[in-house]
C-alpha cells in the first residue's frame, strides 16, 4: 500500500517535471538571441520580396556598372553635361583654337581646377587634348564620359572600393533591386571634389525657447 | 451590417436602408464570433448581471446621444450624417494589429472618406502589411555627415509633423572631436556655416530596436514591431500616457502636445496608417522609416534628401544588399549597445 502511494507520488512529480519542461522550452517567441543572429538565420531561407524598386527615376537614363562580382546602375552621364559633344567646338587642336581665341571669356571659363594640387593635376590628367569626346587613363587608355568613376578610382581606390559596396556614396532608386547609385560626378564636382560649406537648412526656435 | 466579423456596433441612421442590430447586452451571444474579442466586443460581449447590464447601457447612451442627436436629426444634412456615422465607427474600431484584412481596408476608407468629408480633397492612405523576407536595418556614416540638416526638412514634409511645435523625429547633434560621443556637451541645434572646424555631426532618430523597450512598456499595446522590423504606432489605440518615450533610451519618440497642424497644400497625400498619415493631439509619434515608402520599395525621406550620402537604408535579410556590405566590411557600431534593446541602426567611419 505504502508503496503504491510512493509510485503515484512519483508518477505524478514525473508528469509535472515533463509538463514544466514543456511549457518552459516553448521558443514561441523569439528564435534568435541578437539581431545579428537573426538575420544571419533569416537570410538563409531568403527570396527576393516582391517590391522592385519603383523606378522614380524611371526619366533618368541609366548605364550599368560590372566591377567584379557586383553590378549596378549609374546615372547616364554624357545627356547630362551640357556642352557635350566636344566634338562640336574642338574641331582642330587646343593649340590652334587657343591661338583663335579672341575673347579671353571663352567656354570654360567658370572652371578652376580645385581638385589635388599642380603638381599632381591638370586638364590633361583626365581630359585628351585630341579626343576631346573621351577622357583617358593615365597609361592613355580611352575612358567613356559614362564611366568617369574609371578615372577617379585611379587615385581614390578606397572611396572607390566603399562605393562598389555602397557604403559611399547615395543611393538613388531605393533600396530594393535593382539598385541605382550615383555615380562620383553626380555628387562632386570632378573639378573642385570638396563640399562646400554652408548654413543649416533649419533652425529650430521652438528648442531655443524650450532652453531659456 | 449583417457580416458577422464587424467588431463594433455601427450607426445606420436614415443613410442606408438595412438596420440590423446585433449587440445591446442581452442577446449578444447570437452574434458571438470565434475570433478574439475585441473593439465593441470587449465591452458588449460578456456575461453580466442585469443590474450592471443596465448601468452599463446608461453609460453608453450618454455617449451615444451626442452623436444620435446630430446624425438623427431631420436638419442636419446627408454629409454630416455620414461624417458621425464615420466618427462612432473610429471610435469603437478595434486595435489595428487584430484587424483582418477587410475591417483594415474598411478604416483606411473611412478615414479617406473622412478627409474628404472635411477639406473636399482625396488623399491616398495604405494599410499595406510587411512584405515576406525583408527585415529593413539603416546605417550612418558619421564621417560624411556635415550637419547641412536637409534630412530634418524633408522628414518634416514626408511625414505631415506639426509645422508650430517644430517637433522633429531626426535631431542632428554637432559633437567636438576628440571626445567621442558626448551627447551632454554636443549641441543639437546649432545654427552657423557647417561643417564647423573640430566638430563631427552625428543624427538620431528611432533606432527600430528589435528588442524595443518601448513596446513592453505600452500598457494598451497601441504601439509593436511589424514583422519588418519597423515599430509602428497605432494613433487610435494610444492613450498618450507616454510610458514608451520614458522607456526609449535613445529619445526616438515624439509627443503631441496639441493637434498637429500642417497648411493644407503642403500635406502629403501619399499616406499609410501607420505612418503619416494625420495624427490627433495626445498620441506619440516617431520616425517609422518612411513606412508609406518603404514598403513599397522606396528609401525613407531622409535617406533621399541627404546630399553626402550619409545615409544608407536597406533590407537586412538580402546578402547583396548594400546595408549588408556595410555591416560586413566597415567596422560598424550602435549606441548603448550593452542595454541589448538590439537597435537596427547603426553607425560606421571611413
Amino acid at each position: 500500500m505504502k508503496y503504491l502511494k510512493i509510485a503515484i507520488i512519483k508518477k505524478v512529480m514525473l508528469g509535472t517535471l515533463i509538463c514544466l519542461f514543456v511549457i518552459s522550452c516553448k521558443h514561441t517567441e523569439e528564435k534568435y538571441h541578437n539581431v545579428m543572429e537573426k538575420i544571419e538565420g533569416e537570410s538563409v531561407k531568403y527570396k527576393a520580396p516582391s517590391v522592385s524598386s519603383p523606378m522614380i527615376n524611371a526619366e533618368i537614363k541609366t548605364v550599368l556598372v560590372e566591377e567584379g562580382e557586383t553590378a549596378f546602375l549609374i546615372p547616364e552621364r554624357k545627356s547630362q553635361i551640357s556642352s557635350y559633344n566636344c566634338v562640336e567646338c574642338h574641331t582642330e587642336p587646343l593649340s590652334v583654337l587657343m591661338q583663335k581665341q579672341v575673347d579671353k571669356k571663352a567656354a570654360h571659363w567658370d572652371i578652376k581646377l580645385n581638385h589635388a594640387n599642380s603638381e599632381i593635376m591638370n586638364c590633361a590628367t583626365c581630359h585628351t587634348s585630341n579626343d576631346m569626346g573621351n577622357l583617358h587613363s593615365l597609361t592613355s587608355t580611352t575612358i567613356d564620359f559614362n564611366y568617369s568613376h574609371k578615372l577617379c578610382s585611379q587615385c581614390h581606390q578606397k572611396e572607390f572600393k566603399d562605393w562598389k559596396g555602397g557604403a559611399h556614396g547615395k543611393q538613388l532608386g531605393g533600396w530594393s533591386p535593382p539598385r541605382l547609385s550615383n555615380t562620383c560626378v553626380n555628387c562632386h564636382n570632378p573639378h573642385a571634389p570638396q563640399f562646400e560649406k554652408r548654413w543649416p537648412v533649419r533652425f529650430n526656435t521652438e528648442k531655443v525657447k524650450e532652453r531659456q | 451590417m449583417s457580416n458577422n466579423t464587424k467588431k463594433w456596433f455601427s450607426l445606420n441612421l436614415n443613410r442606408t436602408k438595412k438596420s440590423e442590430a446585433c449587440g445591446c447586452g442581452n442577446n449578444a451571444s447570437s452574434c458571438e464570433e470565434k475570433t478574439p474579442k475585441d473593439g465593441y466586443n470587449q465591452v458588449m460581449d460578456v456575461s453580466m448581471s442585469r443590474r450592471s447590464a443596465f448601468k452599463k447601457l446608461t453609460a453608453g447612451l450618454l455617449i451615444g446621444a451626442g452623436a444620435v442627436s446630430t446624425s438623427c436629426s431631420v436638419i442636419s444634412g446627408d454629409e454630416s450624417k455620414e461624417k458621425s456615422a464615420i466618427e462612432w465607427d473610429e471610435y469603437f474600431k478595434g486595435n489595428y494589429k487584430l484587424m483582418t484584412d477587410k475591417e483594415k481596408n474598411e478604416t483606411v476608407n473611412r478615414l479617406v472618406r473622412s478627409y474628404e468629408l472635411r477639406t473636399g480633397k482625396k488623399i491616398n492612405l495604405s494599410s499595406k502589411d510587411a512584405e515576406e523576407d525583408v527585415l529593413f536595418g539603416y546605417a550612418f556614416n558619421i564621417s560624411k555627415c556635415q550637419g547641412y540638416m536637409d534630412c530634418v526638412n524633408a522628414c518634416i514634409e514626408e511625414n505631415n509633423q506639426d509645422r508650430a511645435s517644430q517637433m522633429q523625429y531626426i535631431r542632428i547633434h554637432e559633437m567636438e572631436d576628440g571626445k567621442g560621443f558626448n551627447f551632454e556637451e554636443s549641441d543639437d541645434n546649432y545654427y552657423h556655416e557647417v561643417p564647423a572646424e573640430g566638430h563631427f555631426y552625428m543624427g538620431t532618430q528611432c533606432f527600430h530596436c528589435d528588442n524595443p523597450p518601448c513596446v513592453e512598456v505600452c500598457p494598451v499595446q497601441a504601439t509593436w514591431k511589424e514583422k519588418d522590423g519597423i515599430v509602428v504606432i497605432d494613433y487610435d489605440w494610444c492613450v498618450g500616457c507616454r510610458y514608451c518615450m520614458a522607456a526609449c533610451p535613445y529619445d526616438g519618440r515624439r509627443f503631441n502636445w496639441k493637434t498637429p497642424e500642417v497648411p493644407e497644400e503642403e500635406v502629403n497625400k501619399n499616406q499609410h496608417y501607420l505612418g503619416n498619415r494625420l495624427r490627433k493631439k495626445g498620441v506619440m509619434e516617431k520616425c517609422t522609416f518612411c513606412i508609406q515608402r518603404s514598403r513599397k520599395g522606396q528609401n525613407p525621406a531622409c535617406v533621399e534628401a541627404c546630399p553626402t550620402g550619409a545615409r544608407t537604408f536597406g533590407n537586412l535579410l538580402d546578402p547583396d544588399s548594400t546595408i549588408r556590405w556595410v555591416l560586413e566590411n566597415k567596422k560598424v557600431f550602435r549606441l548603448k549597445e550593452d542595454l541589448g534593446t538590439e537597435p537596427k541602426f547603426w553607425y560606421y567611419m571611413d
